[in-house]
């Protein structure tokens, strides 16, 4: 009797958990599923976090590449009508869940994968990708050594290096910079990597940098912004992930800091203007696309998400576009240009394809150059407006040799 | 009697270690066709890192039950131990070629050689590859085992709750040395290291035929060690561990060293723990310290419970069924259809939902886990048989005897 009560609440307890996780209308099945249906599908992995530290921006960077595909569900290769099936796996932001997820996309028959949002789990899942034979194509990772050295890896967005130099530039140009403190994540090879290559700029400029490391989990920053403070920094560049940015932001208003606060792609965000709205601080990121870069885009997206309660909730709960949305949206469409290219749905020709393949997408013009890295030679840098909860296009920033 | 059972005893012991080396052979010699026979399907691709996978954890699960569920220590380490040993393993087989683009922020690195490829050189690629990294293993374990017994020395004076305590934090310290920069010359940092020799590289090469050694090599690896171990449960250092375990008091009043079997505990353990790394680190491909927070142990402390603790057949049933579950038969959960029905439940994350439920039921109902402290042997099954047999057989005489009894009177 006693093992029955408990077997009925254990049951009602996930029937909770369930109820508290879908929202209450119906979810939209994804489109992917209509293809089923008809005969010939070619499948696109879609290797991202939906959980863990990079979940909200892993989400998001997914929600471009599925409105992508509403938009163009089919293709046609070779003469051929194949419908288009998105596989999403999550990674959960996780090293060693990477090589089981990406074996998990290609034992779906992935012809080519996209992702991921952050580079550290793109890289561990390099080899997996290699062995099979599946070409990837990420989207906003930035690390330099995902695509060095890999002829299966290609790369739609500007690296680590080109983003440190940019911000370094704009630091000195445009905020009259002197002494900037570098904030990174420990154990955070992201943010550690961008930081380096922010202070190797910073300094051949003439700016003199502190580097600062928090410890995983880390949501005390006082210490670190009074640093900064004693420090006399003009600038705090603090390139974290998203939820210790907010926190970072909450933190340095509060102790009123009154200096800018400069971070890179991750910062592009809605959390970090939600953090940000109505309070005393200067926000600016570097990023890969600004809002009213293609309105017709923008609008079409605007509406597919408000449509499905489901996609809001993975966009943080309002329609503001992240640029990585945006890159996800044109990494589908170059990965659809690689699948025409290649003429068949095989992995392998598909791979031998990349390598020549353009497309003009919302963020610029795709081609792949060296290593297989995108040819982008500039960013954009935007500041967080707090009265209005948007991004503000500031300027194009590219490198000064 | 005593005598009887023993001549009775000895064949059903030899049926049954047969049964069990023919298993053993059944399965290596599937793991074999896996690796260079089967074709590559949508199951092989799941089944294989599924099954390399479960190994590593059923080593390192093993370690772990030799610590906490034979000497009854109760220690947090693995996850720290796991990391010493994937990164010497990482640090001593990445290829010096390498080195300028794996250290790329910190001038290419402070160790120069790799040992995989210097056997490599003078024994031939193949040759080189599996004995450099069987080396490379084993420095690992020791590496694993020198940091245990440092720390052991004053860790190990702690019971219960404090030496979960301590072994918890020295994980987490360990994890933050190797993510710090002024070490970044050795450890890499933050950053992953990568490049080393992995599972795809472990070939040997038979006449003219080149032949995979993907799956087999972790399985080996990790056969040999959990064999090491069990000989070591069975041996008078097992019986001293487990009457430790029972009773410290009257343990030591036998005569048992306490100080010394635990550390000889502790420090196999971690060393098993290190080997266990290494080989998740071939698994992975590239290693990174950050992955290895307490939640690791948690996941391997929540193996050997399922398994059943003092059970060393149930951590490898255990793991094995932990694994498949949670990177391959759950996934279906987050696809958002089922059998070709859309669900709305199904969708990113209800995976994890559905894990914890199943996870708190046998913690609730099975609570001495899958095997409890038995380990599964066919030569004690033969001898619950022929038990079962011979009780019948009594049973039916006693009936009979009573009838003819009953006759009598």
């Amino acid at each position: 009797m006693k093992k029955i009560l408990a077997l009925l609440l254990a049951g009602c307890m996930a029937f909770a958990l369930c109820a508290c996780g879908t929202p209450a209308e119906p979810a939209e099945n994804t489109d992917g599923d209509n293809a089923e249906a008809s005969g010939d599908t070619v499948v696109i992995g879609v290797f991202e976090p939906l959980s863990g530290d990079n979940g909200a921006g892993g989400k998001q960077e997914a929600l471009g590449m599925q409105y992508a595909n509403s938009v163009a569900p089919t293709v046609d290769i070779g003469g051929k009508t194949y419908n288009v099936k998105l596989e999403i796996v999550d990674n959960e932001s996780s090293t060693d869940k990477a090589v089981s997820a990406a074996n998990s996309l290609i034992s779906k028959g992935a012809s080519v994968v996209l992702g991921t949002y952050g580079s550290s789990v793109a890289i561990a899942a390099s080899d997996t990708f290699a062995q099979a034979g599946v070409p990837a194509i990420g989207v906003t990772c930035t690390n330099p050594q995902i695509t060095e050295g890999n002829d299966h890896y290609f790369r739609i967005c500007f690296l680590d290096p080109f983003q440190g130099t940019v911000l370094a530039n704009f630091a000195k140009e445009n905020l009259n910079a002197e002494k900037v403190y570098c904030l990174g994540q420990l154990g955070n090879d992201y943010d550690q990597g961008l930081v380096n290559y922010f202070k190797q700029a910073a300094e051949e400029l003439g700016m003199t940098c502190e580097v600062a490391s928090f410890p995983e989990n880390n949501s005390d920053f006082s210490s670190y912004l009074t640093s900064a403070k004693n420090f006399g920094a003009d600038v705090i560049f603090a390139p974290t992930s998203i939820s210790y940015a907010q926190l970072i932001v909450d933190q340095a208003v509060a102790q009123g800091v009154g200096v800018p606060l400069l971070a890179a792609d991750t910062w592009d965000s809605n959390k970090i203007l939600g953090a940000a709205q109505g309070k005393d601080i200067e926000i600016y990121v570097s990023t890969f696309y600004a809002e009213g870069g293609d309105p017709e885009f923008e609008k079409g997206f605007k509406e597919w998400i408000k449509a499905d309660s489901n996609n809001l909730t993975n966009n943080g709960g309002d329609d503001i576009i992240a640029a990585v949305s945006v890159m996800g949206y044109d990494a589908y469409f170059t990965a659809l240009e690689a699948l025409k290219a290649a003429g068949s749905i095989d992995s392998k020709a598909v791979m031998a394809a990349l390598p020549n393949v353009t497309h003009s997408g919302v963020s610029g013009d795709i081609a792949f150059g060296e290593n297989g890295d995108a040819v982008r030679d500039t960013a954009f840098i935007k500041k967080a407006n707090v009265n209005d909860n948007v991004w503000d296009f500031v300027t194009v920033q590219s490198v000064k040799k | 009697m005593g005598k009887k059972l023993k001549s009775t005893m000895a064949p059903e012991k030899k049926i049954g270690s047969l049964i069990a080396v023919v298993l053993l052979v059944v399965l290596y010699v599937f793991l074999f066709l896996l690796d260079n026979a089967m074709p590559v399907n949508s199951t092989t691709t799941m089944l294989i890192p599924v099954l390399k996978k479960g190994a590593i954890y059923a080593l390192v699960c093993v370690s772990m039950n030799l610590l906490n569920g034979f000497t009854g220590l109760f220690s947090l380490g693995q996850a720290g131990f796991m990391l010493i040993g994937a990164y010497a393993f990482a640090i001593f087989s990445i290829p010096a070629a390498q080195h300028n683009s794996v250290y790329q922020y910190f001038e290419g690195g402070a160790i120069q050689f790799s040992i995989p490829e210097a056997l490599s050189n003078a024994l031939g690629q193949n040759a080189g590859n599996f004995l450099g990294s069987i080396i490379c293993i084993i420095i690992a374990g020791l590496v694993a085992a020198v940091f245990a017994a440092l720390i052991g020395i004053p860790v190990l004076r702690l019971k219960s709750d404090y030496l979960a305590i301590a072994t918890l934090g020295f994980a987490e310290i360990i994890r933050a040395i190797f993510q710090w920069n002024g070490l970044g010359k050795i450890t890499n940092g933050s950053n992953l290291l990568r490049k080393y020799t992995n599972f795809h590289d472990i070939k040997i090469q038979v006449g003219g035929t080149i032949f995979q050694l993907d799956t087999i090599f972790p399985f080996l690896i990790a056969t040999l060690s959990i064999m090491i171990i069990v000989l070591l449960v069975n041996s008078s250092y097992g019986r001293a561990f487990k009457s430790i375990r029972d009773d410290e008091v009257a343990a030591e009043a036998m005569g048992i060293n306490l100080f010394k079997h635990k550390m000889l505990a502790f420090v196999i353990s971690s060393f098993f723990a290190g080997v266990g790394g290494a080989l998740l680190a071939m698994f992975q491909t590239t290693i990174q310290a950050a992955p290895f927070r307490s939640t690791m142990t948690y996941e391997i402390l929540l193996i050997v419970v399922i398994g059943g603790i003092g059970s060393i057949t149930g951590s490898c049933i255990g793991s094995f069924l932990y694994i498949a579950c949670s990177e391959w038969w759950l996934r279906f959960l987050d696809s958002g259809s089922f059998l070709g029905m859309s669900v709305p439940f199904f969708r990113d994350g209800f995976r994890k939902v559905v894990f914890s439920v199943i996870i708190m039921i046998i913690v609730l109902f099975f609570s001495r886990g899958i095997m409890g402290d038995k380990e599964l042997s066919f030569s004690g099954m033969l001898r619950k048989a022929r038990k079962r047999k011979e009780a019948k057989a009594a049973k039916l005489a006693a009936s009979t005897n009573g009838k003819e009894d009953g006759s009598h009177e």
